[in-house]
């Protein structure tokens, strides 16, 4: 009697807590999609934002084009930096010792609090090199951020590389360079593909970061590197936490979190596509 | 040529994983370069234990022990209400749900983790806190339990997978043999799977706990960001909210300015221990 009590008990805690973590996800998608639906206009979307205080009128068109750049700059900074961090530590390192440091110094970086990397931003690259608040420092920031998240992602697809294709090709004579290009690259594309986005996603929802190091809270579309930049995150943030428009607040909440489903979506479908393929 | 070029790519990843991994150390450095001066000024032991935060007063106090306490018990009060729930979904997804339920479920549970903390901080503002003052009566909704409330629902998706990768490989494991003796499925989860995973639950813990200390939109947005003792139903401030907050307010050079480094560099040690032990513990799991 008290097993089945038991028992019932078990199934009634892991069914409830499955059913409280779908609904908590559903709740914040379905929110964000009703309250914000009717304030989206073509206006909305393609209009720059205006009225005193500004964001009362208007749309949200430059914060768009920013937040796309920021991801698009971050993505490539991290993206150069985790390829080749991973290439090295998969094919190159000779040391286990070497291998577990680096490691170690990556899971650190994962860890380090986005606020901090944005103190950091603030303190080189706007004080210190000059650059002052602007599109690169905060893309160059956030790149710092979501290059773990990536590095992580292709070093963990590149292991799971066939181990006989790679010996099949060194034991032909195929130098290790070669290989890489021709064989493991392709093959991880989609895999490498995946984690870009997803870690663009990241980026592009991220606002502690940039709220130090380059964002500000209105800037026309901007034509350089160097000028400052309107983000989504940044903006939602402003208009809410003044109370500036809650219409406003909405519609700017649906776009970017319908512009990061999307990302996720074809992420997730990219990876399980490519575990299909290998049923 | 080949071979010029099979020279040239190699250094080419040498010196750019060298960057990489440097990057770590400025970091620090630089961080703690502009802390520093803060510290030459106020003992580290002072800044820690003080427990005013007022930088527009004279003289000033910049302390930050009430502020270090709020950050700790935000994320605490976040763990104790998601590890249950994670840690059930988690076991419900390893054993129960079939292989297209649970790849739909997995996918919303990867959606929930790529929503920006905006989003979940202007929820919290609209719904959570609203909430707290229509039907708690409180003067304000704004308190470490809507933080710890909505910091829960952020860190639930990082604590259901790092659970459920764990889970998933033990159950199928045992699930055959238990099957051929008429084991029902809810016995081996509870009697085998749950107890053999702890290390799993415990490396979930660290890093959702890790997560929740580092969060600043979310955060800030619903605690009030009030530098006073942290009660459960009160305001109260966190080392993240803290610095995005006052970072805008403070001059480049004055005191105020340093303190904020100091304050980033100290959650920083903090969580670098966190991740330390983080890595030992998913090593010991892969073993």
């Amino acid at each position: 009697m008290m097993k089945r009590i038991q028992s019932a008990l078990f199934a009634l805690w892991i069914s409830v807590s499955c059913v409280l973590t779908i609904a908590a996800g559903l709740f914040i998608i379905l929110y964000i999609f009703i309250k914000g639906f009717k304030t989206i206009t073509w206006e909305f979307l393609l209009s720059n934002p205006g009225g005193i205080p500004i964001g009362v009128e208007g749309g949200i068109f430059p914060a768009i084009i920013g937040s796309l750049l920021l991801m698009l700059i971050s993505i490539v900074f991290a993206f150069i930096l985790a390829l080749a961090t991973a290439v090295y530590i998969v094919f190159y390192c000779e040391s286990q010792r070497l291998e577990n440091t680096a490691h170690v110094i990556i899971q650190c970086m994962a860890g380090i609090p986005s606020i901090v990397l944005g103190l950091f931003g603030y303190t080189v690259m706007v004080v210190s090199l000059n650059m002052g608040r602007s599109l690169l420092s905060a893309g160059l920031t956030l790149g710092i951020m979501i290059f773990p998240f990536i590095q992580v992602r292709i070093e963990k697809a590149f292991r799971e590389f066939s181990k006989s294709v790679l010996n099949a090709s060194y034991s032909l004579g195929v130098s290790k360079v070669y290989t890489i290009f021709r064989l493991i690259l392709p093959q991880c594309r989609r895999d490498i593909v995946s984690s870009i986005t997803l870690a663009g996603g990241f980026a592009m929802g991220a606002a502690a970061p940039i709220m130090l190091t380059g964002a500000v809270i209105f800037a026309p579309a901007p034509k350089a590197l160097s000028s400052p930049v309107m983000a989504l995150p940044l903006h939602l943030y402003i208009l809410s936490n003044e109370s500036i428009s809650m219409e406003k607040s909405y519609a700017t909440a649906l776009v970017l979190i319908a512009i990061l489903i999307t990302i996720n979506i074809f992420a997730i479908t990219l990876t399980l596509w490519r575990k299909e393929v290998k049923r | 040529m080949r071979i010029g070029f099979d020279k040239a790519f190699i250094i080419l990843i040498k010196v750019l994983t060298l960057f990489s991994l440097l990057l770590l150390s400025f970091i620090i450095i630089f961080v703690f370069k502009e802390g520093y001066i803060f510290f030459k000024e106020v003992p580290i032991l002072k800044f820690i234990t003080g427990t005013t935060w007022n930088p527009l007063s004279d003289p000033r106090n910049l302390s930050i022990f009430n502020i270090i306490l709020a950050t700790l018990y935000v994320s605490l009060v976040a763990i104790i209400i998601a590890l249950p729930i994670g840690v059930g979904s988690a076991l419900l997804l390893s054993g129960y749900v079939k292989e297209r339920p649970r790849l739909i479920i997995r996918g919303l549970i990867d959606i929930i983790a790529g929503i920006p903390s905006v989003i979940f901080g202007f929820i919290g503002l609209m719904v959570l806190v609203k909430f707290f003052e229509k039907f708690f009566d409180f003067p304000s909704g704004e308190s470490v339990l809507a933080g710890g409330i909505l910091l829960a629902v952020m860190v639930l998706p990082y604590i259901i997978s790092t659970c459920d990768e764990t889970m998933d490989k033990l159950y199928r494991k045992h699930s055959p043999a238990a099957q051929a003796m008429g084991i029902s499925k809810i016995y081996i989860l509870r009697t085998i799977v749950l107890p053999q995973s702890l290390r799993g639950i415990v490396a979930a813990t660290v890093l959702a706990f890790g997560r929740a200390m580092g969060e600043t939109m979310a955060v800030m947005m619903v605690i009030g960001n009030a530098p006073i003792m942290p009660r459960l139903l009160g305001k109260c401030q966190t080392i993240p909210s803290l610095i995005a907050l006052e970072m805008g307010m403070a001059e480049v050079g004055s005191l105020h300015y340093h303190a904020l480094f100091a304050a980033g560099f100290v959650l920083m040690v903090i969580l670098l221990m966190i991740n330390v032990a983080l890595y030992y513990v998913k090593r010991s799991l892969n073993r």
